[in-house]
């Protein structure tokens, strides 16, 4: 399965092939990801947030992943800067072929090449809003006074110049975050990473870190924002969602025949459809980390299946697969409602 | 990395500030005990170095003229200072007894010769020229002219002499040798021993020579279970400090789990966390070591008698200190090493 930006902006799309040069003309490195795929284990199985993630963004952009809770937009996020190692695939910024990174050269990706806006902040309460924005510099080793001279230009930029002094717990939300803004850009990255920067924020405090992400985004640099907020839409050039949204599916229900072996839906799927065995068997089985599957169920004629992922929007949790040939109806979400409240009323009914 | 720490430490001021005092405090004693082991060493390599002999002739049967039960006539000396590369040879009563007070209170005696080389010289007033004079130690709490009963018999003091104590600050009287064997051998012509200037290299048949070093090892033999005991408890203390200074560092680190792995995200290192674990460490432990020598210095005067703590254990307990702080600091390096930068991400 490939995931593709499924909404741009239209004056801004581009859909560059993934093998295109990786440098803007504009003089900042462009984001290609290829082929991504992220997987891990979670309790004996495996999970696949990311699958086969293709991307091209151009410098100067501000990319929205947008999608639900456990949705992958953080571990996207954190394979961006280089932080997890992904499972297949390919993330490249510029000439840095970042998913190949070992030792110093991963040291220096972390240290100059990315800054992560993180979530609730992640600022050193110990510290002042300086010495937050100087610790990129000062873990790179530069001097305390230059470190300090380019903390307080930044914490500027940021409109903070009079909280410099102010330990975290003295500062607001919007505060903080703009401090977490402001080291991210220690050492003014060429990719910006904001996971959730509006998640503790009231509407006001929102609106000025908008502002700043979104003016962030400019020639030399790409700023990606990891959010479930859909406030920010408008802020985007670009909009990856990575919740899987199936094809509406509009279709009455309809009869599938699967052979033995045939598989209906995959683990990790977009899901659309609630399917009832008329026929036969159906197997559900799910993918064990180890490369193994385990059976959850085999359902026979009347049972139904499928109907979690379209209710709650999520991909397929367990492959579906007929054990033997089989028949099965396949029913939209509101006609399988439908039927099942037929199929209640007439339990119901003492005739 | 540095500042980080420094700024970490102050923010845990009040758990810092409680650390280095109950750590300060298991130093203090550490260092007070320290002092106790060096001051009893101390004071039998003093009280054996006073006599200011070269070597000592005893009876054969025994390991030395400070713990023996079996005395010679004290007519041997003579016999002694004819044998070649002797220059000169006394003999000399070493013993203990009581002074009569409210309670008895244990004294070492020292009986000699009056106007031989052992004479031992009086701080204030004069050395004993007759029978019936002493030089009394001053921690034995007498003044020039006073009068005290020792094992029954009066002597006047006629002198008081400083530093002379010894088996956990006894102190010590020192009388001629008819006083002496009047006390000790109901005035039988025995000693303990026969002190000489010169090296005997021949003795008469049933005696044997030792040297000084000798004389204190034998000295020290009835010390060793005590000192060992300080050894071990001093040990068990430098571990209670160890974890006191370790569950600081450790309860740090884990705190600032998710500031590691920010720092992580942003390029440090391990050696470098470690570096700032370390420093923490090395300022707690050195904050605690300051407090050490306050307590000590506090309560030295407490003790029945002088403690001595001279350089050298200062600069132990600097080395001690150094350790502590390099082993307490491997607990939190642990915790700070699996940190994973992802733990950044995660939301609080």
């Amino acid at each position: 399965m490939h995931l593709r930006p499924t909404r741009d902006h239209p004056a801004r799309a581009t859909a560059h092939p993934a093998e295109d040069a990786a440098t803007d003309p504009a003089g900042g490195p462009d984001l290609v990801i290829s082929d991504l795929v992220i997987a891990y284990s979670s309790g004996g199985y495996e999970v696949r947030p990311i699958d086969g993630l293709d991307l091209h963004v151009e410098s100067g952009q501000l990319v929205l992943l947008l999608g639900a809770s456990g949705c992958g937009k953080t571990t996207l996020l954190s394979a961006l800067a280089s932080i997890l190692s992904p499972t297949a695939g390919s993330i490249r910024l510029g000439d840095v072929e970042v998913t190949g990174l070992r030792g110093r050269e991963l040291v220096d990706y972390r240290r100059h090449k990315v800054g992560v806006v993180f979530q609730s902040f992640n600022l050193v309460p110990s510290l002042t809003a300086s010495e937050n924005v100087a610790v990129p510099l000062r873990v790179a080793g530069v001097a305390g006074r230059q470190a300090r001279s380019r903390a307080e230009e930044l914490l500027r930029r940021v409109d903070l110049t009079d909280r410099l002094h102010h330990r975290p717990g003295d500062l607001s939300g919007g505060q903080a975050q703009r401090v977490a803004i402001a080291r991210a850009l220690a050492h003014d990255p060429g990719l910006v990473l904001a996971d959730e920067p509006t998640a503790h924020l009231d509407y006001i405090q929102v609106d000025g870190v908008l502002r700043l992400l979104r003016q962030l985004a400019a020639p030399g640099r790409i700023v990606i924002v990891a959010t479930h907020d859909e406030r920010l839409l408008p802020l985007a050039d670009r909009v990856v969602e990575l919740t899987p949204r199936a094809p509406e599916a509009s279709r009455p229900p309809h009869q599938l025949t699967l052979d033995p072996g045939q598989v209906l839906f995959s683990q990790g799927d977009p899901g659309d459809l609630v399917y009832v065995v008329d026929d036969g068997t159906v197997d559900i089985v799910r993918r064990r980390s180890d490369g193994g599957e385990e059976q959850l169920a085999r359902l026979g004629p009347g049972s139904y299946f499928g109907e979690l992922a379209p209710l709650f929007g999520l991909r397929r949790s367990a492959s579906a697969r007929a054990s033997v040939r089989s028949t099965v109806t396949a029913y939209s979400l509101a006609d399988f409602r439908a039927v099942q409240a037929h199929v209640d009323s007439t339990s119901a009914d003492p005739a | 990395m540095w500042l980080i720490s420094l700024r970490d430490l102050q923010w845990r001021r009040r758990r810092f500030v409680i650390a280095v005092i109950a750590t300060g405090l298991v130093f203090g004693i550490s260092l007070l005990m320290a002092g106790t082991e060096f001051t009893l060493y101390e004071d039998g390599r003093r009280i054996v170095g006073s006599f200011g002999a070269d070597a000592w002739v005893v009876d054969e049967g025994t390991s030395g003229p400070f713990t023996t039960a079996s005395p010679i006539p004290a007519s041997t000396a003579r016999r002694v200072a004819l044998e070649p590369g002797v220059e000169a040879a006394e003999p000399v009563v070493i013993s203990r007894s009581t002074v009569e007070r409210e309670a008895p209170q244990d004294v070492n005696i020292i009986g000699y010769r009056p106007g031989s080389f052992v004479a031992i010289p009086a701080s204030s007033g004069r050395g004993p020229q007759e029978p019936g004079e002493a030089i009394a130690d001053v921690a034995l709490g007498v003044d020039v002219g006073a009068t005290i009963s020792v094992g029954g018999h009066d002597l006047r003091v006629v002198g008081l002499a400083e530093q002379v104590t010894w088996y956990f600050g006894t102190p010590t009287v020192f009388v001629l040798l008819p006083d002496a064997q009047a006390i000790t051998f109901r005035g039988q012509p025995l000693a303990m021993g026969v002190a000489t200037l010169g090296v005997p290299s021949a003795l008469p048949d049933g005696l044997r020579a030792l040297d000084n070093s000798q004389v204190v090892r034998d000295l020290e033999r009835p010390l060793k279970s005590s000192t060992e005991t300080i050894a071990l408890l001093n040990f068990l203390l430098w571990i209670v400090a160890t974890g006191i200074v370790g569950s600081m560092v450790y309860l740090s680190a884990l705190e600032r789990s998710r500031d590691f792995a920010v720092f992580k995200a942003t390029g440090a290192t391990n050696r470098s966390l470690l570096a700032g674990l370390l420093l923490q460490a090395a300022v707690l432990a050195a904050a605690s070591a300051v407090v050490a020598v306050v307590v000590a210095w506090l309560l030295v005067p407490s003790f029945p008698f002088t403690v001595q703590i001279p350089a050298a254990l200062y600069l132990r307990l600097a080395a001690i200190v150094t350790a502590v702080g390099v082993l307490a600091s491997l607990a939190g390096l642990r915790q700070a090493v699996k940190v994973q930068p992802a733990l950044a991400f995660g939301g609080q």
